[in-house]
């Protein structure tokens, strides 16, 4: 009897360890800010999601995967400028330096949906950030129409919200 | 003595030379761009850039499947059209050239362009036509392929400005913001006012 309160302590104290460790993730040190999806234009098959991404940790943090049930296959992207000629390429990882912020926006870095659902303007996405620590987090991401290029921000959106913080999960 | 100095020149000389080498772009230097006319497809018929003489035009070259370059650019042209007033619009055209006639009919660039304004006309044509258009443009465009049949098209992000003659008088990048496209597309319009032409 004694011996069985005991082996239900030791599960018990480590599963809160489990929990413990699980808690004190890459995911929870990162900051999801102004998170927006491009409504899909009609005819399209690919859009994009940007934010900027915080990381209040003390050590580097790299975003390895993303998923969301709005599209069949989410990937990291970058865009290259070649003299003019932009060249998009998949990413394995995009890193988000300790106390830094890495910013996706539109000409850059961003996460690539493929095959979208269909989406409204002002529609809510769920979409998960995996790290590489095997933590994750899921955040609620706005699809907003494709913005012009602005004076403040040549290359990106006129209207990202980017002093609201995401909802995060 | 003069030994010395003819081998310092000597020097000289092939350190210039190497400079020169080492300095030189690692790509082919792309001739400028000429402009010049063309006829593409869009899902109401025919375009003939010839039947467009006395409008400004606007071009910019991209594809569907682009989600990130090409909705910037077009969301830009867009308001840029909406900046002008309706008497100066309608001295514009805008052009979408498709460079992925593979995918991209003229009834989806159809759909594509009109969800950013109505006045962006989108156009493809033959494998061949497309080139002949991106040659006079001085676009490159190349093919990707990223497994699972599917590709992306790395293609160049620059807007063209061709006058109300049909001259190519500018080049626009990526991320210009529509206050300064208004502005270009203004100073076409005023000139081809003065010139007493449309």
């Amino acid at each position: 009897m004694k011996l069985r309160v005991l082996t239900t302590t030791l599960a018990l104290l480590s599963a809160g360890l489990a929990h413990g460790v699980l808690a004190a993730g890459i995911a929870d040190n990162i900051a999801a800010v102004g998170p927006f999806i491009r409504l899909v234009p009609p005819g399209a098959s690919a859009t994009a999601a940007y934010l900027v991404l915080k990381n209040n940790g003390d050590r580097d943090a790299r975003l390895v995967r993303a998923s969301t049930p709005a599209a069949r296959v989410a990937e990291l992207h970058e865009h290259v400028d070649e003299h003019g000629v932009m060249k998009m390429r998949k990413v394995d990882a995009i890193e988000i330096k300790a106390h830094g912020n890495t910013v996706l926006q539109p000409g850059g870095l961003h996460l690539m949906l493929i095959d979208p659902a269909p989406m409204q303007e002002g529609d809510k996405v769920a979409i998960t950030l995996g790290f590489d620590d095997g933590s994750s987090k899921q955040i609620d991401v706005p699809v907003l129409r494709p913005a012009p290029a602005s004076m403040s921000m040549p290359a990106g959106p006129a209207a990202a919200p980017m002093d609201h913080p995401a909802h995060q999960h | 003595m003069p030994g010395r100095w003819l081998l310092l020149v000597l020097f000289v000389a092939l350190a210039v030379l190497l400079a020169g080498v080492a300095l030189r772009p690692q790509t082919e230097p792309v001739p400028p761009p000429t402009g010049g006319d063309f006829v593409l497809q869009s899902a109401d018929g025919p375009v003939d850039t010839r039947t467009l003489r006395g409008k400004v035009v606007l071009i910019t070259f991209g594809y569907t499947y682009c989600p990130d370059i090409c909705p910037t650019t077009l969301a830009t042209l867009a308001e840029a059209v909406k900046q002008l007033s309706p008497a100066e619009a309608r001295h514009l055209a805008v052009l979408f050239v498709s460079v992925d006639p593979e995918r991209d009919t003229p009834p989806r660039l159809k759909d594509y362009a009109a969800f950013f304004h109505p006045a962006i006309v989108g156009v493809t044509g033959s494998r061949a036509q497309v080139d002949e258009a991106a040659r006079r443009y001085g676009v490159s465009y190349a093919r990707h392929d990223v497994g699972g049949g599917n590709y992306l098209v790395d293609h160049s992000a620059w807007t063209y400005l061709v006058a109300a003659d049909g001259r190519l008088v500018d080049r626009i990048a990526y991320g210009t913001p529509a206050e300064q496209i208004t502005a270009a597309v203004r100073k076409q319009l005023h000139q081809t006012t003065s010139k007493g032409t449309p």
